[in-house]
């Protein structure tokens, strides 16, 4: 049976879902913490027993019977560990027990939050859990350690019965209208609410002193019967239920759960709500919303027994955190950005320009404005901003679980993990990290011992994985102390793979250029495909989300030594703060953090090289030059640089001038990507439209240096 | 000029949405590039806009001519004419831009003359003849003739017509190879 | 099976009724009062409860009340623990303060409504009843 659990409505799912989710983090964060110690220290022992003691009970409450056994089994082992603290426990194949423990209860906590049933078969894991326990406790018994009590568990004794969801009930709103003669109408109304009580889950009615009250049968008659239903039947047989013997008409309307509770306080006119507007002289507990509840708190104070409830959606609800819909939080980013650009529309509206305006007030107004556009994105951008802190514990499983396959012996060492990041760019990152941190492992660090040693590195390989935030971008840098890129070895690869032209020699590149083969679709210098990695495809599938957020790689690496791989992404996708120019025709964005000034110069400070490169001398130093308008084929004239302005631009220490015609002014860009149809164009990074409607090209300075460079 | 354009374009739409109401099969949007007519589905066909100012898009293919802003949301539009690699013509006020769905790729066709909305039976289609030596160019576009009153109309595959050309992936990872 | 079921409403009553009638002997009572009065009775008469059902929005006294009536009726009787009633609420209150709260109050089962058929034959089972 394909049971769906509402976490929305369902307060005590979501309260145990979140309560054990934490626990799995923080089992998971204890475990790869202490992995490579000798053995767990006894507040590790008690605080993971103390975890599966509570994911134990707290399943069993909500009735998954095989995760609670399976934190029952585990909970038992680390009973006899507490308890008998034997040595020479396999440190590792503990490690890994616990870990298959937490991964196995979180895959049936992922089934449950997506609403299936938790049905994954917990007895293989149980029995290399038995197994394990057994030889603990021969050791144990070996030890001459006295067995300690078998740990006694009690079976939960309370439980907690989910409600079905309520998606399948449906709603309906019903108005039976009598023919005008009809005798008793209030009679016959009440057999149809009779036999709808039969399939009721809920059932409102009015007039509802139908049979106290037979005068109620002229209302019946004059204004119709009005009901509502909550039920699980279709519509067809509450029809039936209700029969047609002397009905004139049926309206009947299928309405949503929200309708329905609108609908119970629109007939519930007087004392149907007894729960939402307790009587007066009731001593109202109601009124202290923070209090818990109590025992007297629910008695329905109806005078007479059996009338009316109410529904615990109108029970009023107290949370100080709320989690919301990405979507919504993604439509809200959306909008906020079309406020910035209908903001600009405003401000630089050319009806402003009509010379002689009078707009003291106006500018007054409209900074006012600016201030809280401005604020409301900040406020919008910090509760996108989320830590790295999961993401990089991810990367410890990987790490763990990576090195314990390839027979490594690799510590991870985490710097910055509270860098925060929009979460867009979180989830982007996440897989191309993993495939990083796979490949230092994999392919950085040394598969013998013995080849580390004999350049003088520890036994022990190292992966670094840092985080930094500075200057706007967000640095992850995955660092490993392995054997490095060879650069003969990847030319000769890539070469083989007919990646790179062979009229071509190994000096003709730079390093960079050499490593940045490894980028190229089609390139594994792995001779062997691996199960971790080295499938050939990869890191230009990594490069190619990384650029798809805005991002690079950036790779170093000295043989024997290591190497580094880095990506550098920008702290958020969404509004930038830029300069518009204007190059020709064109309208292009540059990044107000990367412009370091702009400058007037004249013809003699340019150098031209006989290869037709152009160098710019400004204070004694040499910058390369750039003219926008070639460099984009905008025009043929050669444009003398006294008309226009150069911008000194800077991005990762180098610097480069570009040359512009016109500044125009400095405004929020919402960044929008160009349309995917339109193949990547080199230095642009996505456009944007302004005030007036047109549309502008966003500069990417770094793709702008580098496309510069190779040249 | 501009409000027949404009009478044009609203009757053609007028057109289409009659059509939407009884399924969409056979209905074609027709419109002029040079002396020929074309026609596409109209299931791909979002709407039709008059000429609008183009942002041009640096280092791509020539028929690629930019960007335009269609109510916020910023598409790509190519010219038909360009596509088909023939002489470029200077853009006056009958152009028109047919914005099509392909596979939600939305983008923009910059035509010269919208014609009407023809109702083309699946027998009228005839495959277009194979040994065509002219104008190949346009001839990959086109997976049928259809003959209505006194003109033929060049069906066309609008998944092949925005199809980036095989040639320039392949010139791509030339370029990759050669930095 | 000796049943004793509390519900003020009536589609509710009619559907545990049927429900738990096929598990044994189902005593019907519209309050909160009602039931406490019956659970007592049915002590004095020497034929406790197995299990009883427990509404928590209820006239006169609520599903909690009646629920630490009969824990402290059997605790004054001095009746052992496996002899006590098993307390089955049902409730469509299930915010989880409310839940942690019958719990506390000693409660064997929180059943959310609409009652989840076989989820709840299950608990019977679990706490031996069936």
């Amino acid at each position: 049976m394909a049971e769906e659990y509402n976490t929305d409505t369902d307060s005590m799912l979501s309260v145990y879902l979140y309560e054990n989710g934490q626990l799995l983090e923080k089992l998971e964060g204890i475990i790869l913490e202490k992995q490579d110690e000798e053995c767990f220290d006894d507040s590790d022992i008690n605080e993971i027993f103390r975890i599966m003691h509570t994911i134990k009970g707290s399943s069993g409450i909500m009735m998954f019977e095989n995760i609670t056994k399976v934190a029952h089994k585990l909970e038992d082992v680390f009973y006899y560990l507490r308890e008998s603290h034997p040595d020479d426990v396999p440190h590792m194949e503990l490690v890994e027990k616990v870990l298959d423990v937490s991964d196995f209860i979180t895959g049936e906590i992922e089934k449950i939050k997506e609403g299936d049933e938790p049905d994954g078969d917990e007895s293989k894991l149980l029995e290399e859990l038995d197994e394990f326990l057994s030889r603990i406790k021969g050791e144990i018994k070996k030890q001459g350690i006295r067995l300690p009590k078998t740990n006694k568990s009690e079976e939960p004794a309370q439980f907690y019965v989910a409600p079905v969801a309520e998606a399948d009930s449906h709603f309906y709103k019903i108005v039976i209208h009598y023919k005008n003669d009809t005798q008793m109408s209030n009679i016959r109304a009440y057999s149809a609410t009779y036999a709808l009580k039969e399939i009721a889950e809920d059932l409102l009615y009015s007039p509802d002193d139908i049979l106290s009250n037979e005068a109620s049968s002229d209302t019946i008659l004059a204004e119709g019967f009005h009901m509502i239903l909550q039920t699980k039947t279709g519509k067809d047989d509450v029809l039936n239920l209700i029969g047609s013997c002397e009905t004139e008409e049926i309206d009947f309307e299928e309405i949503t759960a929200e309708d329905f509770g609108r609908e119970v306080v629109n007939l519930g006119r007087d004392d149907l709500d007894p729960v939402a507007e307790p009587e007066h002289d009731s001593p109202a507990p109601k009124e202290e919303k923070k209090a818990a509840p109590a025992p007297g708190d629910y008695v329905v104070k109806t005078k007479a027994a059996g009338k009316g409830k109410t529904l615990a959606k109108n029970q009023p609800k107290q949370q100080t955190i709320i989690s919301v819909n990405v979507e919504k939080m993604d439509a809200l980013m959306d909008l906020i950005g079309e406020l910035v650009i209908a903001e600009a529309v405003v401000l630089q509206n050319p009806d402003l320009k009509v010379p002689g305006l009078e707009l003291g007030n106006f500018q007054k107004a409209s900074a006012q404005l600016s201030k809280i556009t401005t604020e409301l994105q900040e406020v919008i951008m910090s509760m996108r901003m989320m830590p790295l802190t999961n993401t990089f514990q991810k990367m410890k499983r990987i790490v763990f679980d990576a090195s314990r396959k390839l027979g490594k012996d690799i510590e991870l060492e985490v710097i910055g993990e509270n860098t925060e990041v929009d979460k867009n760019i979180i989830e982007h990152i996440s897989d191309p990290l993993m495939h990083l941190v796979r490949n230092s492992v994999d392919h950085g660090i040394e598969e013998d011992v013995e080849d580390r040693k004999a350049y003088g590195k520890p036994e022990k390989g190292k992966i670094t994985l840092e985080a930094k935030n500075e200057g706007g971008k967000v640095y992850i840098c995955v660092k490993d102390d392995g054997k490095g890129l060879n650069k003969e070895k990847l030319f000769d690869k890539a070469m083989a793979n007919g990646l790179i032209d062979s009229s071509k020699e190994i000096t003709d590149f730079q390093d960079k250029e050499i490593y940045r083969f490894i980028t190229l679709p089609g390139f594994s210098t792995k001779e062997q495909v691996t199960e971790l990695s080295g499938r050939g495809v990869g890191m230009d599938v990594v490069v190619k989300n990384i650029q798809d957020i805005g991002g690079r790689l950036d790779i170093e690496s000295v043989e024997h030594e290591g190497s580094e791989m880095t990506l550098i992404i920008p702290l958020t996708l969404a509004i930038i703060n830029g300069i518009v120019v204007q190059v020709e025709n064109s309208l292009f964005v540059i990044e107000t953090a990367s412009i370091k000034e702009f400058v007037r110069v004249s013809e003699d400070s340019l150098i031209q090289e006989p290869g037709g490169e152009e160098y710019l001398v400004l204070r004694g130093e040499c910058y390369s030059f750039i003219r926008l308008n070639e460099r984009y084929h905008l025009s043929d004239a050669h444009e003398k640089i006294d008309d226009g302005i150069v911008v000194v631009l800077e991005h990762e220490g180098t610097q480069v001038c570009v040359l512009i015609d016109k500044l125009l002014q400095e405004q929020e860009i919402v960044v929008k990507p160009i349309p995917p149809y339109v193949k990547k164009v080199k230095g642009l990074s996505g456009c944007t439209q302004l005030g007036d409607g047109s549309i502008a090209l966003i500069l990417d300075i770094g793709g702008l240096i580098l496309s510069e460079e190779r040249r | 000029m501009a409000e027949e354009l404009k009478d044009e374009v609203v009757e053609a739409l007028e057109a289409v949405e009659e059509f939407e109401e009884d399924g969409q099969k056979g209905m074609f949007m027709t419109f002029q590039t040079g002396k020929e007519y074309y026609g596409i589905s109209i299931s791909y066909v979002n709407e039709i806009i008059t000429m609008q100012p183009i942002t041009a898009i640096p280092e791509v293919e020539n028929y690629i001519k930019g960007l335009i802003n269609l109510r916020g949301k910023i598409i790509p539009v190519i010219d038909v004419r360009a596509r088909f690699k023939m002489e470029p013509q200077e853009y006056t006020d009958r152009n028109c831009i047919i914005v099509i769905d392909v596979k939600s790729t939305v983008i923009g066709l910059i035509v010269e003359k919208i014609a009407e909305v023809d109702s083309i039976l699946e027998d009228d289609i005839m495959p277009p003849p194979a040994l065509s030596h002219k104008n190949t160019e346009r001839n990959k576009y086109i997976y049928g003739l259809a003959r209505t009153g006194n003109t033929v109309k060049l069906l066309l595959e609008p998944e092949r017509l925005i199809q980036q050309d095989v040639l320039n992936v392949i010139e791509d990872i030339k370029e990759k190879e050669q930095s | 099976m000796k049943i004793l079921l509390a519900e003020d409403d009536f589609a509710s009553r009619k559907f545990m009724d049927k429900q738990l009638s096929r598990y044994g002997e189902c005593d019907v009572m519209v309050d909160g009062e009602e039931a406490v009065d019956a659970f007592m009775m049915a002590l004095e008469d020497d034929e406790p409860y197995d299990l009883a059902c427990l509404d928590v929005m209820m006239p006169v006294m609520d599903g909690y009340q009646v629920l630490k009536a009969i824990r402290n009726i059997e605790k004054q009787k001095k009746i052992p623990k496996d002899k006590c009633v098993k307390v089955v609420m049902t409730t469509a209150l299930n915010e989880e303060r409310n839940v942690k709260m019958a719990f506390d109050l000693g409660c064997e089962a929180y059943v959310g409504k609409p009652i989840d058929v076989e989820k709840f034959e299950k608990v019977l089972k679990k706490l031996d009843l069936i």
